[in-house]
Order: C-alpha cells, then sequence, then structure tokens
C-alpha cells in the first residue's frame, strides 16, 4: 500500500473532513502562518528598518477612524511604525519561538521521560523530582535568570541580535517537565508489554529497545501535548515580552506591542493593544482547537494537563 | 509515612540550597543595588566605600558561606530597599498575594465544578457545547490581556470598579485584610476574576473529562442496575472519584498560579508578592529575591506533599514513594 | 452534601453582616479639615532626610521639615527658618533665625540644630558632596550663626535651600538596639527611618513603605500665614503611568505628579481634573563615546549626528508638545543660558557631513537606554535610532530597568548612552561639571561624562565660575562654556523634561508648584 493510500484511508484524514472546527482552524492557522511568513513580501512597510521608520507619524488611528491615513492601515504605534506590518513581524517572531522552543521541550522532555521511565529506579526518583523543582518555577523565573547570566557572559550590546535564541532556550528549558511526565508515563505502560520483553530476550541493547521499540508508541500523546505546547509557549513568550523581559523594543512581538500599548489605552490609543490583543489571541485559539481535535482522535482518554 | 515525610523534607532543602546557590551567581548581572540607594551624584568612591560595607566586594563564596550561615538561623538577609529583613517584608505581603489567591481559588472551583459535572452529565445539550467552547477561548486569552480589557472596560469605561491596589483594609492581627471591607471587595473584584481566568476553563475541562470517564466505568453501570437515583450517583459516587485527579492537577497549577499573580499583580499594581518579585528585579534588591524565590520553593514543595498525602489517604492503592 | 451547602450559606450570611456592620463604622470620619489623597510614582525610601538625595526625599523634607530658605515659583529666596541674611566677608553668612519655631516633639528650634544639621549632611554620603565648599556653622547666640566657607563661593545661599534643620536633641543618643540615634543608614534599620521631628507642617503619622504614608497637620506650627488649609494628606505611590491617571479620573485620588505625556489631553480634557506644566530643567542627552568610537572623534560625524536627530520632532511626537526641544545644557533662566543656541536639525547637512567624514556608508554601533528612569526614554532611544538609520548608521540598541543601567554607564559598554540631567544647585555649572568636564577620578569631575569628550577651555571656564561672584561675569563665562560645547557637538542635546501635575478642580495648584518639583503642599488650598 503506497503511503498516499494510507493517508487517504487513514482514521485521522477520515475525522479531519467530517469536522469543519478543525478544517476551518487548521485553515486559519495556515493563513496566520503563510503571511507572517511572508511578511516581508506582503507586509506594506518593514518595521526592522529603522530609516523608514518616521516618528511625526506616531499613533496615528486605523485608516477608517478620523485622522486615519490608508498608508497605515491599522494605524501606527508610538514609534509610527505601522501596526499592520510589525504585526505580521511580530507574529513571525511569536512563531519561531513558539515552534523552536517546543522542539527543544520535546528533544529534552523524550529524552528524560524515556530513560527515566525506562531504567527507572533511583535515576527516575532524581529526574522526575527534578522535574518537580522546574516546574515549581515559573518561566519567568528562569527567564530572569538566564536572561541575566547571559548579559554578563555577552555583554548588552549583543542581546538584541540573540533575544530570539534566548527566549528559546528559556521557554524551552522551562517547560520540558510536561513532556518527561507523558512519556515517562507511557513508557512504564508500554515497559509491561510482552514485545518489549521479547526484544529484551533476543538481547537487543536497552538503547535501541528505548528508541526503537518504546518510543514510536509513545508518540501519538507527544504529538498532542505538541500543539497545546505551541500555544503555551507562544503564550509564555507574550507574557515575558510583557513584562519587558522578551523581545527588545526594536524587534516587537506581539506580547511586546501589547505592553507598549497598555500605557495608551487610557489616553484613547486602543489600537496599539487591540489589533496585536486578537491577533494573538486568534492563533493561540486556533492551535488551541486543533490540539482539542487531535487529542480527541488520537486518544480519547488523555486529558490535558 | 514517616519516612515519607523526612525525605520531602531533605528535598526541600536541597531544593533550597540549588535556588540560593543559583540566585548568588547572578546578583551582580541583575544590577548594582548601590546605584538605586544613592544619589545620581554621588562621587563613585562613596559608591565603593558603600558597597564594601555592604559587603558586596567580598568574594563569592564567602558571601555565600556568610549567607548560609544565616540562613541556618533563620535569617535570609536584610532588604537594601525597604530595610527590613527580607523575610519580614515577605511575610507583611503575603496576605496581598494569599487573598487574591484564595478568591480566585473560590472562584474556580465554584464555577469549575458545576459547570463541569453539568458538561459531563450532558454531553451533547447545547449549553454543554458553549460552554466548552467559551472554556477553549478563556484557555487561550492570556491573563495579563485578560487584565487589561477587565480594567479597559470596568475602570476607564463603565467606572465601575478601581483599577489599582487593595483598597482599603482591615488589620486582624497583622494580618491586613480587604475581604472585609466594601472597598476591600471592589478591589479584589478585577485581580480575581483576571487570575482565575486562565484556571477556570482548564479546571472545567478536567472535571468534565475526568467525570466523563468515571460514567463509564462499571462500577457507575452497576450502581445504576441497583437502581439508585441519578443524584446520588453523579454527586457521591461518580463525583468522588472525579476529586482525585483535580486535586493533583491542582497542586501541579500552583506553580503556574503564582507565575500569574506577577502578571495580575503588575496590571492592577496589587500590592503582592509578585509585585514585590519584579520591583525586587528591577531595584536589583537580590536578598529580597532570594528570599521570595525561596519563600515560593517553600510553598510549592509544601502543597506537593500535602498533595501527595491526601492522595494516599483517600486512594489507599497509591502507593507514596518512600514507604517502602 | 446538603449539610455542607447549608453551612456554605450561613457562612456567607455570617460574612455579608459582619461586612455591613464594619461597613457602618468607616462612613463616620469627620471631616473637619480637608484631606489630600496624594499619588506619585515613588515614596519616599526612608524617613530620614539626608539618606539619599533625590527630588523624592527632598519633596518630602518640604512637607516635614522646613529649609532655611526656600526658592519661590519665579526663583527667589524667601525666608523661611532664617529670616534674614547677610554676608560679613567673603568666606561668612549670617543667618538670623526664626524665633518660638517648635519641633514635632515640642523642643524649640535653635541655632545649635542648625549647627547639628549641616554637620551632619557633611557626614552624609550623599549630601557631602554639595557641602563640601563648606567649613561649618559658627553659633553667635541662639538664633544667629554664620555659615562658613572654605573660600569664596557663588552658590551659598542655593546650598541653604538643602538646610533643613533637625531636632538635634531628638536625634541625639541611641535607641533600643543601642545605635547612635543620628547614624545615617541606606540599608538597614536606623532610627532615623522610622522617626522624624522637623519643624514643617505635618507629621508623619502612619507609614507603609510602598503602599501609602500618612501625614497630619502639626498643631504647634510656626507659619500661620499661609493659606494651606490640608490637614492630612494621605500618599500612596502608583508606579505605573497609566494606573495613576486613572485613579485620578476615576476620582480615587486627588492630586498625581507626575503626568505621562500621552495623558496630558485626557487629564486637561476631563471636566473634573486640572493639568498644570512647567518648563523644567532636567536636560536628557546622548553621549558619543569617543574612546570606544574614532568615528565619534570626528567633528563632522558629531556634528552630523546632532544634525540627524529631530529634537523637535520627538518633542511633539513622543513628548506630545510637553518638552522644550534644546541646543545646550541649561534651560532659560539659567546663568549659562544663550539664547541664540537653537535645534538645529538638517537632515540633508547630516547626510553630507558623513560624506565629507568619509563615512557615506555609515557605520555600526551600539546604544544603552534606562526604560524606567526619564519620561518616555525607552521611546525617545528607539526615534533616535530610527533617526540615525537615515543617515546610514545603523544601531544597535539595549534597554534596561535604571537598576542595571548605571552600572552600565559607568563601564560604558555601548558607543552611545543616555543620560539626563537635572542640577542639584540649580544653576549652570554643575551639569558641565558632571557631564562635559575631562573625567578626573580624583576630582570627581566629568563623573558622568560617558562620551570621553576632554576640552581643557571648558574645563578652565567652568572652574573659574565657580570662585567668581559677579554674577555678570559669570554668566559671560558659562555662556561661553555653552557656546563651546555647541560648536563641538560635544553630546546630542534632546529637549528638557516638562513637569507635570495633575489634580481635581477644586485643588489651588498653581500657587504651590514650582520648577524644582518640591510642590509646598502646607500652602496648598482647597476650595
Amino acid at each position: 500500500m503506497g503511503t498516499l493510500a494510507r493517508i487517504r484511508q487513514s482514521y485521522i484524514l477520515y475525522s479531519f473532513v467530517r469536522d469543519w472546527v478543525a478544517i476551518t482552524c487548521f485553515i486559519v492557522v495556515c493563513i496566520l502562518i503563510l503571511i507572517s511568513f511572508l511578511s516581508p513580501f506582503i507586509a506594506p512597510h518593514n518595521p526592522y528598518e529603522s530609516a523608514s521608520i518616521n516618528v511625526m507619524n506616531a499613533e496615528t488611528p486605523p485608516m477608517w477612524m478620523e485622522g486615519g491615513s490608508s498608508e497605515f492601515i491599522l494605524g501606527t504605534d508610538s514609534q509610527g511604525r505601522d501596526l499592520f506590518s510589525t504585526l505580521l513581524f511580530g507574529m513571525r517572531i511569536s512563531i519561531i519561538i513558539g515552534c523552536c522552543a517546543v522542539i527543544l521541550q520535546a528533544f529534552l522532555g523524550v529524552i528524560i521521560g524515556l530513560v527515566s521511565g525506562y531504567i527507572g529506579g533511583r535515576l527516575d526518583s532524581f529526574l522526575m523530582r527534578m522535574a518537580d523543582v522546574q516546574l515549581s518555577f515559573s518561566t519567568m523565573m528562569v527567564a530572569i535568570f538566564l536572561g541575566a547570566i547571559f548579559q554578563a557572559a555577552f555583554g548588552v550590546a549583543m542581546y538584541e541580535r540573540f533575544a530570539v535564541v534566548l527566549l528559546v532556550f528559556i521557554i524551552g528549558l522551562a517547560e520540558w517537565p510536561q513532556y518527561a511526565r507523558t512519556v515517562r508515563a507511557s513508557v512504564l505502560a508500554e515497559k509491561q508489554k510482552e514485545y518489549v520483553e521479547a526484544a529484551r530476550v533476543i538481547g537487543l541493547n536497552s538503547a535501541r529497545i528505548m528508541l526503537r521499540h518504546i518510543l514510536p508508541n509513545t508518540l501519538s500523546p507527544v504529538l498532542v501535548i505538541s500543539t497545546v505546547q505551541v500555544a503555551n509557549a507562544i503564550m509564555s513568550e507574550a507574557a515575558l515580552s510583557f513584562l519587558g523581559l522578551g523581545m527588545p523594543v526594536t524587534r516587537p512581538s506581539l506580547g511586546s506591542l501589547i505592553n507598549s500599548g497598555f500605557e495608551f489605552i487610557f489616553s484613547g490609543s486602543w489600537w496599539i493593544t487591540l489589533f496585536p490583543g486578537i491577533f494573538l489571541v486568534l492563533l493561540i485559539l486556533v492551535i488551541n482547537l486543533l490540539g482539542d481535535w487531535l487529542r480527541d482522535v488520537l486518544n480519547p482518554k488523555l486529558y490535558k494537563g | 509515612m514517616f519516612a515519607f515525610t523526612i525525605r520531602r523534607i531533605a528535598q526541600g532543602i536541597l531544593v533550597m540550597l540549588i535556588i540560593s546557590f543559583l540566585c548568588f551567581t547572578i546578583q551582580h548581572a541583575i544590577g548594582d543595588p548601590v546605584r538605586d540607594i544613592v544619589g545620581i551624584s554621588v562621587s563613585a568612591a562613596e559608591r565603593e566605600a558603600l558597597r564594601e560595607k555592604m559587603g558586596l566586594n567580598d568574594p563569592f563564596l564567602s558571601q555565600y558561606i556568610r549567607f548560609l550561615g544565616k540562613a541556618v538561623r533563620g535569617d535570609v538577609g536584610m532588604s537594601f530597599f525597604f530595610k527590613k529583613p527580607a523575610l519580614e517584608v515577605i511575610l507583611f505581603k503575603a496576605p496581598a498575594t494569599l487573598e487574591l489567591v484564595f478568591v480566585s481559588s473560590v472562584i474556580i472551583i465554584f464555577i469549575s465544578i458545576p459547570l463541569g459535572i453539568y458538561c459531563a452529565i450532558n454531553p451533547k445539550h447545547i449549553l454543554s457545547r458553549i460552554i466548552m467552547g467559551m472554556s477553549i477561548v478563556g484557555v487561550s486569552i492570556p491573563v495579563f490581556l485578560t487584565a487589561i480589557m477587565l480594567i479597559y472596560i470596568f475602570s476607564v469605561e463603565l467606572h465601575w470598579l478601581p483599577s489599582y491596589g487593595r483598597g482599603e483594609l482591615v488589620n486582624i492581627g497583622g494580618w491586613k485584610s480587604g475581604l472585609f471591607t466594601i472597598s476591600g471587595i471592589r478591589h479584589l473584584i478585577l485581580p480575581s476574576i483576571a487570575l482565575s481566568s486562565i484556571m477556570l476553563p482548564l479546571f472545567i475541562r478536567l472535571i468534565r473529562s475526568q467525570m466523563m470517564e468515571i460514567l463509564e466505568t462499571e462500577y457507575i453501570k452497576f450502581a445504576w442496575a441497583k437502581g439508585l437515583h441519578k443524584r446520588r450517583i453523579w454527586f457521591i459516587h461518580a463525583f468522588k472519584n472525579t476529586l482525585l485527579p483535580v486535586i493533583t492537577v491542582g497542586g501541579v497549577q500552583l506553580g503556574t498560579m503564582i507565575a500569574f499573580t506577577i502578571l495580575t499583580e503588575t496590571v492592577f499594581q496589587w500590592q503582592g508578592l509578585g509585585f514585590l518579585f519584579i520591583e525586587a528585579v528591577e531595584r536589583a534588591d537580590t536578598t529580597l529575591l532570594v528570599a521570595y524565590l525561596m519563600v515560593v520553593g517553600v510553598i510549592f514543595v509544601v502543597v506537593n506533599t500535602i498533595v501527595d498525602l491526601i492522595y494516599g489517604l483517600v486512594n489507599p492503592t497509591v502507593r507514596i514513594q518512600g514507604t517502602r | 452534601m446538603k449539610k455542607f451547602l447549608w453551612l456554605i450559606v450561613g457562612i456567607i450570611i455570617v460574612a455579608i453582616i459582619v461586612f455591613m456592620t464594619t461597613q457602618k463604622k468607616q462612613e463616620e470620619p469627620t471631616l473637619a479639615g480637608k484631606t489630600l489623597k496624594l499619588a506619585m510614582d515613588a515614596d519616599p525610601v526612608s524617613l530620614d532626610p539626608h539618606v539619599q538625595l533625590s527630588g523624592g526625599m527632598l519633596q518630602y523634607s518640604h512637607m516635614v521639615f522646613d529649609p532655611l530658605v526656600r526658592w519661590t515659583k519665579a526663583m527667589d529666596l524667601e525666608p523661611r527658618l532664617a529670616l534674614r541674611w547677610e554676608l560679613i566677608d567673603e568666606n561668612t553668612m549670617r543667618f538670623y533665625l526664626r524665633q518660638g519655631v517648635k519641633f514635632h516633639t515640642g523642643n524649640p528650634f535653635t541655632a545649635k540644630d542648625v549647627k547639628w544639621t549641616v554637620e551632619r549632611l557633611k557626614k552624609s554620603q550623599d549630601f557631602k558632596g554639595l557641602f563640601e565648599p563648606f567649613e561649618g556653622v559658627n553659633i553667635i547666640d541662639d538664633y544667629t550663626c554664620d555659615l562658613v566657607t572654605k573660600k569664596p563661593y557663588s552658590l551659598v545661599l542655593n546650598m541653604a535651600t538643602y538646610i533643613f534643620p533637625m531636632d538635634s536633641a531628638f536625634y541625639t543618643g541611641t535607641d533600643e538596639t543601642g545605635n547612635p540615634k543620628d547614624a545615617i543608614v541606606k540599608t538597614g534599620p536606623s532610627f532615623a527611618l522610622n522617626h522624624e521631628s522637623g519643624t514643617g507642617k505635618y507629621r508623619v503619622t502612619t507609614r507603609e513603605q510602598g503602599v501609602e504614608t500618612v501625614f497630619e497637620t502639626f498643631e504647634g506650627y510656626w507659619d500661620d500665614e499661609s493659606p494651606g488649609n490640608v490637614d492630612k494628606i494621605v500618599l500612596t505611590p502608583i508606579k505605573n503611568d497609566a494606573t495613576r491617571v486613572a485613579a485620578l479620573l476615576s476620582g480615587d485620588v486627588d492630586f498625581i505628579m507626575p503626568v505621562p505625556p500621552q495623558d496630558y489631553e485626557r487629564v486637561a480634557g476631563s471636566e473634573n481634573s486640572q493639568l498644570i506644566t512647567m518648563s523644567g530643567s532636567r536636560i536628557i542627552t546622548f553621549q558619543l563615546n569617543q574612546n570606544r568610537r574614532p568615528e565619534f572623534k570626528d567633528l563632522r560625524v558629531r556634528k552630523a549626528i546632532v544634525y540627524a536627530v529631530n529634537n523637535e520632532g520627538i518633542v511633539e511626537t513622543i513628548m506630545k508638545g510637553t518638552a522644550t526641544a534644546a541646543a545646550q545644557q541649561a534651560p532659560v533662566g539659567f546663568a549659562g543660558y544663550k539664547a541664540d543656541l537653537q535645534p538645529r536639525y538638517d537632515l540633508e547637512k547630516a547626510i553630507s557631513l558623513m560624506k565629507e567624514a568619509g563615512y557615506a556608508d555609515g557605520f555600526t554601533c551600539s546604544m544603552i537606554a534606562p526604560n524606567n528612569r526619564y519620561v518616555n526614554d525607552e521611546k525617545i532611544s528607539e526615534a533616535v535610532v530610527a533617526m540615525l538609520a537615515k543617515i546610514k548608521i545603523k544601531v544597535n540598541l539595549k534597554t534596561m530597568p535604571k537598576a542595571q543601567y548605571w552600572d552600565q554607564f559607568d563601564a560604558q559598554v555601548a558607543d552611545i548612552q543616555m543620560i539626563g540631567w537635572h542640577p542639584d544647585t540649580e544653576d549652570s555649572a554643575n551639569y558641565s561639571e558632571f557631564l562635559v568636564m575631562c573625567p578626573n577620578k580624583e576630582t570627581g569631575y566629568g563623573q558622568y561624562n560617558s562620551g570621553n569628550y576632554c576640552n581643557p577651555k571648558v574645563d578652565e571656564l567652568v572652574l573659574a565660575s565657580q570662585t567668581e561672584t559677579d554674577p555678570a561675569k559669570r554668566s559671560t563665562m558659562l555662556q561661553d562654556v555653552e557656546q563651546i560645547l555647541y560648536d563641538d557637538a560635544a553630546y546630542v542635546p534632546l529637549h528638557w523634561q516638562n513637569l507635570s501635575w495633575a489634580g481635581k478642580k477644586n485643588l489651588n495648584i498653581e500657587p504651590i508648584v514650582n520648577v524644582m518639583n518640591f510642590p509646598y503642599f502646607g500652602d496648598l488650598v482647597i476650595d
């Protein structure tokens, strides 16, 4: 049976085409990803090109309002950057950080979960205790730690260039326990099964058993968590930037845009907060809905923790 | 049980050691508290003298050992800004955060349980679908955005509720409470809604899925067959067993809740621990930071230990690690 | 289950009853005197006026203590605890003190309190620099004393505004922990941290740092001529700009300072509130580090940068017109102000200067700025980055909270660094002493000159101005300094921040505020 045919007959596809929520979400996610990654081509302005920003345009309202200009569809922020363009670029940063951080989380979490579940004993209890400790410290505290260490090591001037990498590390390191716990739980279940016993009997080494035999069987919960975690990571990034611990002001992400808009909501420039807010919520919402659907399909019993 | 508790305490101490060590390694990178203490025109030599006096120039290890020696006696140091023992400052600010967390938890418990049960009992009902739909939207709105929206709608536009601070407080044996005055309660409403907004949907979903799972089990089917009243089955038999995992998740989510108090308190200028934390970071008040992180660590370890104990008590089939 | 429910209902009912009864009690407070609910961005860090030299502490000092003399709105000196003064010889100023003044403890105020206070000032880490030129105080009799300087000094009276006599009897001795009561402790508990006895209109009755400070009228206050009718001031620090404004507009507080520029229109437009602004003397500048960047050694590059920065544009948009674009350090009214030095934004000229200097393609450099120190500091630095991009200078910007900033500033980690300056002496020379004189560790001059600009001529003029007592000659010297700095493009001047206050309509704010930003709350009249 060819791969194509297998996909066509798969249960996933079957339930996908029959669920209009899933289809809509999928389309919206695709559109959001597409426009944010094509932002250099479709955005009317380039917010990173400092030379094109004119502070004299600051706080222009959206084009349909009095004082608005058709040059700036959704208005401008306090620096005179086109809000729509900045939004697209900001969303791209959010998505990149979200996805990369989740890959890092998954990598760490899966390995630790596998080892912990398969080997067990003292190592297991040590690793799981570490996960507990890690969980007790929110992403924000980890961010302050790593941010401070980074500044001490590389100096202030480098921060702007490496902020994205840094955030990926912060969010990646802060939330691996989610994966580790899930993987460990399913490893514990799989370990009891006969095929693992059989593999051991024929003398395969542990690494091989873990990676080739157990891992594939634990992947579906990992997949489910991953979608939700992407949404969470995007939210963490926004929260960090909101507190001023994330992206620098010159390369705003959605969170930092909302933060800079917060100063202005009392004075009437509501659009600086509202539009990034809408896009952020939309992005997280559709990812969450997709994750929900995926969970129902792959593993109806798994709950979101 | 005893061995288990001892083991947990040992783990707790280890955690504290790691945290304090990390804090010490990075304290120089967070900033220089001396600059916040003196006026700007003070000469470099004067600042250096002050730094010397505060012991900030000593080698790292001797500072750390000195800290540990004092910490054993319950003295984690003096907050530069408040000029009081850091622990005292934290205990003083703790009621604000505890009240906020308490009220939010009450909101979460009193709304999530009925709604979760309802959705589990009537999964196909239109109301259930609406609740589930709302809950996923709720999960997707970052807490600071909720907070900003609440302020915008209820304080700025409608002028119904205040947007900052704790309002009038009543002092009950050193515990400054906002729960007993109208102004205090009015100030509590928006922050506690904001704080509960992210956990509430999570718990509704959790309770629903747990309950649905349990309604499928054999013993519930048996209860139906026995002809028990449906209320009895739902609220006594099924609900009891739903609670177990909810308690566990609740314990784990405490860390998240504390993280969210940082965001909520920042937006609402709520004079609690989260606000204190962000201010301490900005002022480079490292002693206070270390103390805060340690207190949070203690709270987490204690709550998780209690959760594990409760779990063991409620469900004897769970074997607590450490009893072997 | 049912019992449990009833229990909860019971608890709620009891809670409501308790709640109602406690509420009744609180509605009774007497309305004898006027109460002012005041919100500032920060509260005093201590009750000890000598613990920190900062705007906030001086604002506090004016409420609880009284200075010998103080500035009026028109920048004249007005007698407070000193009734009059005269210059006896070139190093001695004699002060005749007010009689019948009492401290909050009831102790009478005499010349020995002045002597004690000046001695304490000379010990304070923050103030000793300002009081360095002074020899000390000689007591002539109970109500007469001489303030003696080491050599002729042009700013004796300016410094007298910093002498807030403290109750020497009250602060002498040791407290219950055995520490001397007059100890100035910056980082720990001390007697003066929590106790005060001044001659000012207000006593501090309760204080919870970072949350609330309550000031109440002192019955035995000496100044009966003051029209002020505020008996109680409740000071709440609200750090977040937006929240502070919201608190005023919703009526939670009566008076706020400072007001963020983006909200000026809203506050002024509201029917319940009024806005007062005043051009201030804090200059915001960027320094171009000539040691780090060889390019900045080239006068043409420095000039190009000054020409490229549209500081009038920044004032108009980011500051919403609430600042005055600057081309020199001192604002109008200061000795060194030179009217013909005007902002010089000219992009064409900037580009051609860059070309002339051989940097037509620009270069890349770094910049740091604080993000919670000056009004809109972060936004201003961002705007400057965009402006420099137009002459092809690519700037990597990093902003940070002030707790981290000053260390980085001192270490000169970036090529362009932001600094704002307000002279403690209310005098032109002070700007130059700290910002542009050649950095010298021993004398302390040029302490905040991270541009490493060094021109011996400037140093010479500024030093000469310190001992010059003829105001006209002194003014010419300081104007020459400004001219040299302007021609040398020694730094990038941006603007002088406006000061701003806002309050409810029934407050007579106008008469009590001044360019030093020390509102004299004792004189506030509420209708």
